[in-house]
């Protein structure tokens, strides 16, 4: 690991006026999971980073109006994966939070950090596209909200300025007949990444699904949506066949490269299979 | 040469479970590894590596490094007087010359104040590089005008074959003149193989292919050095072999070998990449030139990248049966990729799959071929799991072909001791038959056609296993025994301890004077006080070394009770030892201390002579040891995973002489090897250049992934071990990718021939209905 300076802000604000300062070469540190073997291994040589510790608001899961949940960007993978509250109304998040790393890796490792690495792998995307949730931006300029559907650009690139840091997460509210499910595949139970990763969320109404999302990881540079599976769902009766037509055409919006975690052949093989599981899971949740 | 010891003594140190006395130093942080090391004005090395698998080195700057502060000292070759072209081995080739032959080759050498000043030094260093076409598949490598590895006259480098020393009498055969890639080759031929595969009712035919996998050992490649003013150099290394490391070091720096001292510190895991030096030349080089104590750790990066790892081994093979059974004749080939620089067993390979089973007629051919990746090493019984993957997975479509139990099967062909080798040697006296027999009586083998009928939500069940072993290493070896004036033993050997070997040796030493074990201290001496000891390898420590313990200690009793019988007026015969006492036999007030003894021995103006018992023992019979794998399975067919449910190991071990110990080998072997079964793979791709180097995608498996490991002890004493142990470290790696694999089959109907079974080739062999 080559030299940096530890800068270390106290306040959202300390830290945004500390990053126009710095300007580029400052990279933020949260959990370091991330970033720490890219530091090591000589793939990032920033001259400064800014260490995210003490700043306390990002570390917040608060009910927003009773409703919706604003979730800081630092909260843990280990959090999330425990909170009651996002357990009950945000599931797949859990589930995306218990699947990352080991219990050691979840304990540092942060939601934002795992949006803000941008990965196309990230896990806890897919559940966030599925719940419509919206990332909160602060920068020189004041507040901005973004959908997490748009926040990545590309592999390892999001809409962040280089003075601007995410704050939180906004997940609105679900509703009582919404369900959902994240599920991944890796070849080795714990410490890996996944080949694939899909969340579904269902909300029905009187017996026909009112809602649907579907949202891939790792099939494309960045996490995206499978919005025409999406809208052969909606208004209709969710059965089987019905499901295992939403899991063929998920692989329409796949685009997949073969690389040391596995084939395009194989990726698509598996959007299918997890979009037929997630959806079956998330229909049997959400008709609870 | 010696002969399983027989005693009418106490001999409760043999077959005691031990729990090893240096754990929870080693869990709790207290024990000194390399890198824990920090002398006064210690420097820490840093290696420039080449980002290219083959290029030619234009030009090298590195004038900036050298100008940055806190830089002691950058080497290139052009700084070095020792290196030469023609390196015989990689130990030698201490940085590239003119030309990089592997992705990760160091270039130039940098020791600084700070690791992150030594790797600023690195970001400064300039090194232009026309890159060259690569070898970067070994069956592309083979033919005629494939971009070259080695310079051109290079020796093919057999000395881990001799290392190894598990088998001879295989000849070798020319090489082709324009495969340039070829750096060795060997045949075994038997009989008429056409004409028995044309007679045959059942022929088939496979590809077999394990790719590169590394040892994996916890703690990287290690060492400090520091030279004297005298000129005299001393290496703290993390070695397998401190004598073998003293040895190449004293080669590479052309220097004498008693000036060299190999100081072997604790070993955090070796498995056979840490015999051949690595890291100990540049090293001792950047010393000699600041003139200060230099270390160098590997990373983690590094060690995947440019460590030592087993070789690729792609094997065809041909086989032919009568419908009865009958074994006709079997035909193939073994490609093992050695990376750039030779060093390759062949033999194993072709013994195993010519001679394991009793082919009246075979030809088998050996190639190790060069090719533009690290250079590879020995890994825990070198080429055996691949082997075995081939030719068990063979011997189970076989069996399934004919309809015949594959347990029978293998029974009714396998060689027994006496029959010959595809060497022409006999088999030695070896438990295959007795372990593969004990493994079909265990309830998950009798219970499998149940578990397979079990299968439900969309799962798929089934059971496999496999037979394999390793043939045994012999080196010559020493060890010494003394008594103290406190009536304990100090026993002295250059083993180093990677497998908890020194509980074995102070059970044997305790057992074979006729004390307790805790009066038994075990010393690992360095290169300067140690009698010469073999490497820890090829399952030959306990073996060898036990046996040289061994007669120490009956030497050093021989001297003790020679004193006793003086000091108490009575014969030799009569005497014994017990409680810490010599007695004379029915007559239990007449004795004397062996403190008495000791005091004796290191009192001024005494005339006894000190205890010193002494054994330098060479060898000449192995021990074959075998080890049969059982594993109980279930697989998800859409997303391909594979949950393994329980796994067997039945193991002959000879004699255990610590069982713990020895459950602890046969578990760890088992797991390293359903790594290689199930997530191992160094992938690299078109340029050769690694495409997973580090842990997250090179996976070893977690303990998430290993169900409980049932250990089974079968104990059919070695004619000439220690007690009548043999090696127990190395078959436990054998068998498992067969087993897996034989499993997959007996669950899906789809017979897999690459390893890793990754859930990728399962899911889409069952989607491809392969």
């Amino acid at each position: 690991m080559r030299r940096f300076e530890l800068l270390l802000p106290q306040s959202v604000d300390e830290c945004v006026r500390t990053l126009a300062q710095q300007g580029p070469e400052t990279k933020l540190l949260a959990g370091g999971t991330d970033l720490l073997p890219q530091l090591k291994n000589g793939l990032l040589k920033p001259a400064r980073v800014i260490d995210l510790s003490g700043v306390a608001q990002l570390r917040a899961i608060e009910s927003a109006n009773g409703q919706g949940l604003r979730i800081g960007s630092a909260v843990t993978a280990r959090t999330l994966e425990l909170d009651r509250t996002v357990q009950g109304r945000y599931l797949s998040l859990a589930e995306s939070g218990a699947l990352v790393g080991s219990v050691q890796v979840r304990n540092l490792a942060t939601l934002g950090g795992n949006l803000c690495n941008a990965a196309p792998s990230a896990d806890m995307a897919p559940p966030l596209l599925a719940l419509d949730a919206e990332a909160i931006i602060v920068g020189p300029k004041g507040e901005r909200r973004v959908p997490v559907a748009t926040f990545f650009t590309g592999v390892r690139k999001t809409v962040l300025a280089p003075d601007e840091l995410l704050v939180e997460l906004a997940l609105p509210a679900t509703g009582p007949n919404s369900g959902g499910n994240y599920l991944r595949h890796t070849p080795r139970r714990e410490l890996d990444i996944a080949v694939v990763g899909v969340a579904s969320q269902l909300t029905l109404a009187n017996g026909v699904c009112a809602k649907a999302r579907i949202a891939l990881a790792a099939v494309a540079p960045v996490p995206l949506r499978a919005t025409g599976a999406e809208r052969a769902l909606e208004g209709q009766r969710v059965t089987p066949e019905l499901i295992a037509r939403a899991a063929d055409l998920a692989l329409e919006v796949a685009r997949p490269i073969s690389d040391q975690r596995g084939s395009a052949d194989f990726r698509r093989h598996l959007v299918r299979v997890l979009t037929r599981r997630t959806l079956t899971t998330a229909l049997a949740r959400a008709s609870a | 040469m010696s002969s399983v010891m027989k005693t009418t003594r106490d001999v409760k140190g043999i077959g005691l479970s031990i729990v090893r006395p240096d754990a929870p130093d080693k869990v709790t942080g207290v024990v000194q590894y390399v890198a824990d090391l920090s002398p006064r004005g210690l420097l820490h090395a840093k290696l420039l590596r080449s980002p290219y698998a083959h290029a030619r080195i234009l030009k090298i700057d590195v004038s900036k490094a050298r100008a940055l502060p806190g830089v002691r000292a950058v080497l290139t070759a052009a700084d070095i007087p020792e290196l030469k072209k023609k390196a015989p081995t990689r130990a030698h080739a201490v940085l590239a010359i003119d030309r990089v032959v592997f992705a990760g080759q160091p270039v130039a050498a940098v020791a600084a104040d700070e690791p992150a000043i030594a790797e600023e030094a690195l970001d400064l260093i300039d090194v232009q590089y026309e890159v060259l076409a690569v070898s970067a598949d070994p069956l592309e490598a083979m033919k005629p005008g494939a971009p070259p590895v080695a310079d051109a006259g290079t020796e093919a480098d057999t000395s881990e074959a001799q290392a190894h020393g598990s088998v001879a009498g295989v000849a070798t055969e020319a090489k082709p003149a324009k495969a340039v890639n070829i750096s060795q080759q060997a045949r075994l031929q038997r009989g008429d193989v056409a004409k028995a595969l044309a007679e045959s009712d059942v022929v088939i035919e496979k590809t077999y292919r394990v790719p590169m996998v590394h040892q994996g050992y916890l703690e990287p490649h290690a060492v400090l050095a520091q030279w004297d003013t005298a000129g005299n150099l001393t290496l703290w290394s993390s070695t397998q072999g401190s004598f073998n490391t003293r040895s190449e070091v004293a080669d590479v720096l052309e220097i004498s070998e008693n000036r060299i001292k190999v100081i072997p510190m604790e070993c955090g895991g070796g498995f056979g990449g840490k015999i051949r030096a690595l890291c100990e030349p540049i090293t001792a080089i950047l010393a000699r030139v600041t003139a200060r104590p230099v270390r160098y750790v590997m990373t983690r990066r590094e060690e995947l990248e440019a460590g030592m790892p087993a070789p690729q081994v792609i094997i065809r093979l041909k086989t032919g049966v009568k419908r009865d059974g009958t074994l006709m004749a079997i035909e193939g080939e073994a490609i093992l990729e050695s990376g750039a620089f030779s060093g390759a067993v062949l033999a194993v390979s072709g013994v195993f799959l010519a001679s394991l089973y009793r082919w009246p007629n075979f030809d088998v051919k050996g190639f190790e071929v060069l090719t533009h990746k690290p250079s590879i090493a020995a890994y825990r019984a070198p080429v055996a799991p691949q082997t075995i993957f081939a030719i068990d997975s063979h011997m189970e479509q076989i069996a399934r072909a004919i309809g015949a139990d594959p347990v029978e099967f293998r029974l009714r062909h396998l060689q027994r001791e006496g029959d010959k080798m595809a060497n022409g040697q006999p088999w030695l006296n070896n438990g295959a038959v007795e372990v593969l027999t004990r493994i079909a009586e265990h309830p998950l083998w009798m219970k499998r056609a149940e578990w397979k009928a079990s299968s439900k939500g969309g799962k798929l069940r089934g059971t496999g296993l496999s037979l394999g072993g390793w043939l045994g290493g012999l080196q010559p070896t020493g060890a010494t025994v003394r008594l103290n004036p406190d009536g304990t033993l100090q026993v002295l050997t250059g083993q180093v301890d990677i497998a908890g070997t020194n509980i074995a040796l102070a059970q044997i030493a305790a057992t074979a004077y006729g004390v307790d074990i805790d009066k038994v201290k075990i010393t690992t001496g360095d290169t300067d006080v140690a009698p010469m000891t073999g490497l820890s390898a090829g399952s030959k420590t306990t073996y060898t070394v036990g046996v040289a313990v061994m007669q120490a200690a009956q030497n050093a009793r021989n001297q003790t009770l020679e004193i006793a019988a003086k000091e108490l007026e009575a014969s030799v015969h009569d005497l014994e030892i017990d409680g810490g006492k010599v007695v004379v036999r029915g007559v239990p007030n007449k004795g004397i201390t062996l403190a008495q003894i000791g005091k004796k021995g290191n009192l001024y103006m005494s005339k006894v002579e000190p205890v010193l018992g002494i054994s330098h023992p060479a060898f000449s019979v192995q021990a074959p040891a075998f080890c049969a794998q059982l594993a109980k399975i279930e697989i998800d067919p859409d997303t391909g995973e594979l949950t393994l449910h329980d796994f067997v190991v039945v193991q002959d071990v000879g004699k255990a002489i610590n069982p713990l110990a020895i459950e602890g080998q046969m578990q760890g072997g088992a797991v390293q090897s359903l790594g290689m079964a199930l997530t191992e793979a160094l992938m690299y791709d078109d340029k050769a250049r690694l495409t997973n180097p580090s842990l997250l995608d090179y996976r070893k498996l977690t303990s998430a992934d290993v169900p409980k490991i049932e250990t089974i002890i079968v104990e059919k004493p070695a004619p000439h071990g220690p007690f009548g142990a043999r090696g127990v470290g190395e078959p436990p790696i054998v068998p498992a990718p067969a087993a897996i694999a034989n499993a997959v089959e007996d669950a899906t109907g789809v017979r897999l021939t690459e390893l890793p079974l990754s859930p990728e080739r399962i899911a889409l062999a069952i989607a491809n209905g392969k």
